[in-house]
């Protein structure tokens, strides 16, 4: 399906919309930079400059030169911003606690998430730092950008912000690092009016989805991940600017179960591509790989001699159900007993390939949470079909938030309400049976409690019968 | 609708916290009202927020309702 935008998209176009010149975007030479110190003594910070990866502290460190060498009047908030912010980490390591606090009230109007107030509580030593807010600003599905778009979003932050920002947030957002109350509003009003762009969600709301590449440029996405995660954004505005909820709430949307945007680990209801038909096979392709015609994993793992492909092995032994097997020089699955665990798919992509028959399982109650630990979403709906606008899926969204919020206590986490209240509960709030597929081994794990109207005939033996002949 | 915003103003202003959770704020006007609907206070909390009545309060992982005028109300 063709993209169909909600509302009529304008055509950024930064050379209409730029705020600074060429010469102040690179207004520092590297021998600069290699000579640069910033006004604080950060030694502890620096160390983390020495170790393997790319560091913040360096990419910091740029940005502080580079509002060094802007006029004053070309940013709205002070140029030291980031060299304080360096001088507080430091502090913080000589204390060995946070110099930040909240500031709950901070805002923009009418929303209730999407800015997260943070005051230093060492304003005179930092004064540029004194407010430090961050604004999360909803990233377009699978985060497909213009050039022209992330060349304005970065003039407005260097001129109303820190010019520190995150290419994304691990919840989906572009995060913009550090401003003054005062920026909130007009920040608001060009992302809103001028470059059409939304806040995400923080607080107890619907937070910001976020959908994997998909079927941009994935052929293994079973479903429209970019099409659904558009649709429920939208359709679920109010929840996700004014909270209601008891505590945060996510969607997140993988097209099949290789799980790129990890739902299965950090969405409250995690909607992974599956099909119920049988895995694509192209026997002469599974040949070809057999023969060492075409790589594994598509060349991933080629930087290494591993030696010649075995698919008894590598492919035909790992699965995790044992369900494959060559027979007459063919490779055979029993699909009925493949999980979708994407393995075999994964290492011979043009032999094998998803079936047609496709839709989305659908997991509840993932959380990285305080209270109870980490935990992974639990298989609720093993199969959905779904299609634009997703009215199933809808409904179901809205059972499950009507129980929420009417069950679920302050700062309690679906996955934990479940926890509380038993899966059993929870598959009858949302109208379902209870499936082998919800089970971890069905085989030796089978504590589904049946109700007396669920078995066919009923039972006439009570507890109470049986406890006269068997005294506790 | 302006009896659930009365029900609400009145929480606000009596309850011994300055601020509280959604949740808490609809077991109350359900105290008054008891056939109100979660959406329904909501509409009526939104109201009241672009009324400049109430504010929101978050914490960035969490957020709270409050009187404005009430209990903090500088941003500091
Ligand atoms: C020919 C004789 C027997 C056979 C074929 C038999 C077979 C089985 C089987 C198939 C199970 C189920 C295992 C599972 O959970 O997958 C089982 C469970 C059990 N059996 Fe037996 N059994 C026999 C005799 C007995 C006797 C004589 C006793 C006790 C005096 C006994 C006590 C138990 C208990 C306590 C369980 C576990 C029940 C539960 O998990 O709630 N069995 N038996
Ligand atoms: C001091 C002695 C005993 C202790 C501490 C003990 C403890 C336990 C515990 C902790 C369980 C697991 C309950 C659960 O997780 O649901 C259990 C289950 C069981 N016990 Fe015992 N037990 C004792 C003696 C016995 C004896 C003497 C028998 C049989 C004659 C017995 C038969 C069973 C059976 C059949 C179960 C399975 C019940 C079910 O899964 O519904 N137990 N026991
Ligand atoms: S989750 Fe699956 S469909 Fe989505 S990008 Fe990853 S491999 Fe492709
Ligand atoms: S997808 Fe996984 S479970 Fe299914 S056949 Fe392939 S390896 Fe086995």
């Amino acid at each position: 399906m063709a993209f169909e935008p909600r509302e009529p998209q304008k055509e950024l176009k930064y050379d209409e919309l730029r705020i600074y010149t060429d010469e102040e975007l690179n207004n520092y030479t590297e021998e600069e930079l290699k000579d640069f110190k910033i006004k604080h003594d950060i030694p502890d910070v620096e160390e983390l400059e020495k170790g393997p990866w790319p560091s913040f502290v360096a990419d910091a460190k740029r940005e502080a030169l580079h509002r060094r060498k802007l006029a004053e009047d070309r940013m709205l908030i002070e140029r030291d911003v980031v060299e304080d912010l360096l001088g507080q980490l430091q502090v913080s390591f000589d204390d060995g606690e946070t110099h930040w606090k909240h500031g709950g009230i901070v805002g923009v109007f009418g929303y209730g998430g999407g800015v997260i107030g943070r005051y230093s509580d060492l304003q005179e030593k930092f004064p540029s730092i004194a407010h430090f807010h961050t604004l999360r600003v909803n990233q377009p599905a699978s985060k497909f950008y213009s050039t022209d778009y992330l060349r304005c979003i970065c003039d407005l932050w260097e001129y109303r912000g820190s010019g520190l920002m995150n290419m994304h947030g691990s919840t989906g957002d572009i995060i913009f690092l550090g401003t003054f109350t005062e920026q909130l509003e007009p920040i608001f009003y060009e992302l809103g009016h001028v470059l059409q762009q939304d806040l995400g969600g923080s607080g107890s709301n619907l937070r910001t989805p976020s959908c994997c590449i998909g079927r941009a440029r994935c052929e293994w996405a079973c479903f429209d991940t970019q099409d659904m995660c558009y649709e429920l954004t939208h359709y679920y505005q109010d929840e996700l600017h004014r909270p209601a909820f008891p505590y945060k709430f996510k969607f997140k949307f993988d097209g099949c179960p290789n799980c790129c945007v990890a739902s299965i680990a950090r969405a409250d209801m995690s909607f992974i591509g599956t099909w119920r038909d049988e895995i694509r096979i192209d026997q002469e392709a599974v040949q070809a790989y057999i023969n060492g015609e075409i790589q594994p994993n598509a060349g991933a793992h080629a930087g290494k001699d591993w030696g010649k492909f075995d698919i008894e092995k590598e492919v035909i032994n790992l699965c995790p159900t044992q369900c494959m097997w060559m027979e007459d020089g063919k490779l055979m699955i029993d699909n009925k007993e493949c999980t979708r665990c994407m393995h075999c798919i994964n290492v011979m992509p043009r032999a094998l390939r998803p079936g047609v028959d496709t839709g989305v399982s659908i997991l509840f109650g993932a959380k990285a949470p305080i209270l109870e630990g980490a935990q992974m979403s639990l298989l609720t709906v093993p199969f959905m079909k779904v299609e634009h606008p997703y009215d199933n899926v809808k409904e179901l969204i809205e059972k499950v938030w009507d129980w929420w919020m009417e069950e679920g206590k302050n700062r309690e986490r679906l996955g934990e309400l479940i926890q509380r209240w038993g899966v059993p509960k929870f598959l009858e709030v949302i109208g379902l049976p209870p499936m082998p597929q919800m089970v971890k081994e069905p085989r030796s794990n089978p504590y589904i409690f049946w109700k007396e109207e669920d078995v066919p005939g009923g039972w006439k033996r009570t507890i109470e019968d049986y406890r006269k002949r068997h005294v506790r | 609708m302006e009896d659930i915003k009365k029900a609400i103003l009145d929480f606000a202003e009596n309850s011994k916290k300055t601020k509280f959770y959604f949740s808490d704020m609809e077991k109350a006007v359900r105290k008054v009202i008891p056939d109100a609907k979660a959406r329904a206070v909501k509409k009526a909390a939104t109201e009241l927020i672009n009324e400049e009545k109430l504010i929101f309060f978050s914490t960035g992982s969490t957020s709270m309702y409050g009187l404005k005028g009430r209990g903090q109300t500088e941003d500091h």
